[in-house]
């Protein structure tokens, strides 16, 4: 049982079906990659999650019961579209939206500090919102989705807007929320992240769910199955692709016995990237 | 709805406006305006006062230079014998601001034919006067050609100065001064400021919605908050910012008219016409034409008593809560209309389109209102008041002039309902919106949000 459970959830605005008979499941303490292209609905299923929005038909189930306006509160989402008051103060800003999650004034004004420490940004507190860089507001932002130490984390493309290192720092804060028992949502057009950070995924694509489970089974599903060997020889340095065999050790026997040097062996797995455009497009990427 | 979530939007939206510096210029600039224009204006009639006009006189009739008595405003000059066409070539040579003409009697008609120039215009209140005087001038000469014995005694006996003092009877049988002109100027001012307010406070609103919406800083927000308790909470929490802007303005005016007025008061009342002191307490000049200029003075005590007995026999206290309740309920009909239009747009430039049929009700209110004072119990000015999109400021705008309970309690029960529907209409159409970019909407979309389930 997920801590998340979506199930044929439809949404349609007019004419325009935004989601149709999608089911999911989000497992706890693990990060979950939601992918697709833009526009596939990504967006209108996490504000289904998020209570912005009610679904036409299915339901949400958070630990197993329907979703309430209760179990918000243990959800932190940071949108695209990043959003601040503008004329605001970072700490009465971070104080608020803190407040709007359940928070009591005094625990917020604890957490935010601490929080505002950790990434180095304790002289921010009263500067404007206006007055902060794209990064350092993207800062902020990452701090008020999660400062109410939430149960789920959607994060809506969580590095876009922050330079590498910055990047990094986020990278690292995600983990370590995992590690101490968040349910983490990731919606990103970043394979690499994905394949970096992520235990299972979903692909919506057109409104409907194309394929949901681990990262590892969906590349192992969509591989060749193949194995690539690199050794060396007195010709040099030789990478062979070859079919996986049941028994790996008889492959590597037989080269061995030929005299040559292993430098390695390892499954071939597509990237997700592919896996991705040939999901979408039903081609190839190659 | 989550009441802990609304006050803690209330608190931020209030919070939020009022440390605004425009929100500190305005409730300051206000009342120094207003508390100015009033002291600007005791001056004015001060020194306007002692602008004397002169008028040559070319009375030909020889009826009428006895009546032309030396005001503080005009002084005759007696120019009889004179060319009144050189007169009037040579008038600011002269000295002279006009020429009154009058050619020979005509004793048929037992009447004259007078002319009146100036270089420039002489303005209402002087030629009425100068009319007046006219018009006593040729009756008194009818009177006298009936050759009547003992004439002067019958005149001096006919002579009365009676003093018409305004009742209105209230159900009860209780007795009121009353006096139109007060009233007028209660109303238009009340008309007025309920206007500014609702107009100003609703499109506070509206920017603010849009504030949220441009700086996508809304969808964070419905993340924890539903959309209706954020409507709301914006509402509330600009409605107290009115509520605290309107107190302010009422004590600030105060301390600075009081302060005022205490430094001038002396100067006032030494040298002030008390027709213009009664004017400035809203009492009709023309009921003190009527009395002679040397018992004016003596009876200015009595005026000016009868002018302040008015302004206090209007109940300040019963009008000021019906104000506020009016005001009320005026406000959230509208702010919950302008929120609403507010969601459907990113920027402010693209609300005037959609604004229009909520300014075109307001204005029309305000036109009414404005009008209000001279008919109040019009049937324009009666429906007006009924109507919820006209009746908070038509209504309060008639309220000096007393309105029945009846009409005050089933205005207020549909202005109650309309609120209700509009604001449920309102907050489905505010739901949708905020989360709407990238297209401009119209009317037509906002119907069919209001319609989506």
């Amino acid at each position: 049982m997920g801590l998340i459970e979506c199930k044929e959830v439809c949404k349609s605005f007019g004419e325009k079906v935004a989601l149709d008979h999608v089911s999911i499941d989000i497992p706890e303490g693990k990060i979950f990659g939601l992918l697709g292209p833009n526009g596939a609905g990504k967006t209108t299923l996490i504000r289904i999650i998020n209570r912005i929005t009610i679904p036409n038909s299915g339901e949400v189930l958070f630990k197993g019961a329907p979703i309430t306006q209760r179990d918000v509160e243990k959800i932190g989402y940071m949108p695209e579209e990043r959003g601040l008051y503008r004329k605001m103060k970072v700490g009465d800003q971070a104080m608020y939206l803190a407040q709007l999650k359940g928070m009591a004034s005094r625990d917020a004004r604890t957490a935010l500090k601490e929080w505002f420490i950790r990434f180095g940004i304790q002289d921010w507190w009263d500067k404007k919102v206006e007055e902060l860089s794209k990064g350092m507001a993207q800062k902020l932002q990452f701090i008020t989705t999660v400062v109410h130490k939430p149960s789920l984390l959607i994060l809506d493309e969580p590095f876009s807007g922050f330079d590498p290192v910055n990047a990094d720092l986020i990278r690292k804060e995600i983990l370590r929320l995992r590690d101490e028992g968040a349910t983490i949502v990731l919606s990103t057009h970043n394979m690499e992240s994905v394949e970096e950070l992520c235990d299972e995924i979903a692909l919506i694509n057109k409104a409907r769910l194309v394929i949901t489970g681990g990262v590892e089974d969906i590349r192992r599903e969509y591989g060749n199955n193949n194995v690539e060997l690199v050794y060396t020889d007195a010709d040099g340095r030789h990478t062979e692709v070859l079919p996986r065999e049941v028994d790996g050790n008889s492959t590597l026997e037989s080269y061995i016995a030929k005299g040559v040097t292993i430098n390695s062996y390892k499954e071939l797995m597509p990237r997700m990237n592919d896996i991705f455009i040939k999901l979408v497009t039903g081609e190839d990427a190659k | 709805m989550n009441l802990h979530n609304i006050g803690i939007i209330i608190r931020r939206e209030y919070l939020n406006k009022v440390k605004k510096k425009s929100f500190l210029i305005t409730t300051l600039l206000v009342p120094i305006l207003v508390a100015g224009l009033t002291i600007g204006i005791m001056v004015v009639m001060l020194n306007t006062k002692e602008k004397t006009k002169t008028i040559a006189v070319v009375d030909d009739s020889g009826i009428v230079m006895p009546y032309l008595e030396n005001t503080e405003t005009i002084k005759y000059v007696d120019c009889t014998g004179q060319v009144a066409d050189s007169v009037k070539l040579h008038m600011p040579d002269l000295g002279y601001d006009g020429l009154l003409n009058i050619p020979g009697l005509d004793v048929e008609g037992k009447t004259i034919h007078p002319d009146l120039y100036s270089p420039k215009p002489l303005g209402m209140d002087m030629t009425q006067n100068i009319s007046n005087r006219l018009d006593k001038a040729v009756e008194d000469y009818r009177i006298a050609s009936y050759d009547i014995e003992g004439l002067d005694k019958i005149m001096k006996d006919v002579k009365s100065d009676v003093k018409l003092r305004a009742y209105t009877v209230s159900e009860s049988g209780e007795e009121k001064v009353s006096e139109a002109g007060v009233y007028s100027i209660i109303s238009m001012v009340l008309g007025i400021i309920i206007f500014m307010f609702v107009t100003m406070f609703g499109s506070m609103v509206m920017s603010a919605v849009i504030e949220e919406k441009q700086s996508r800083v809304v969808e964070v927000l419905v993340s924890s908050v539903k959309s209706t308790e954020l409507m709301f909470g914006k509402i509330i929490g600009i409605a107290l910012v009115a509520i605290t802007q309107f107190l302010l303005w009422i004590i600030l005016s105060g301390v600075i008219i009081g302060a005022a007025s205490g430094i001038m008061k002396d100067k006032l009342l030494s040298q002030a016409d008390p027709a213009e002191l009664a004017q400035s307490l809203g009492v009709n000049p023309d009921q003190l034409d009527t009395v002679d200029l040397t018992q004016l003075a003596a009876g200015t005590d009595n005026d000016m008593a009868a002018a302040l007995d008015m302004v206090r026999s209007i109940p300040i206290a019963k009008i000021l809560i019906i104000f506020l309740v009016f005001f009320l309920f005026g406000y959230l009909l509208y702010a919950s209309l302008f929120a609403a239009i507010g969601s459907a747009v990113e920027n402010a430039e693209d609300t005037q389109q959609l604004q229009i049929p909520l300014t075109v009700p307001l204005m029309l209110a305000y036109i009414i209102a404005l009008y209000a004072f001279k008919a109040p119990d019009s049937s324009i000015a009666f429906w007006a008041s009924l109507f919820p999109f006209t009746s908070p400021i038509v209504m309060i705008a008639r309220l000096p002039f007393g309105v029945p309970g009846w009409e005050i309690a089933l205005s207020l029960v549909l202005l109650i309902l309309t609120f209700i529907l509009c604001a449920w209409a309102s907050a489905k159409i505010y739901k949708v919106g905020i989360l709407m970019f990238g297209k401009k909407s119209t009317w037509k979309d906002l119907w069919k949000w209001l319609k989506q389930k």
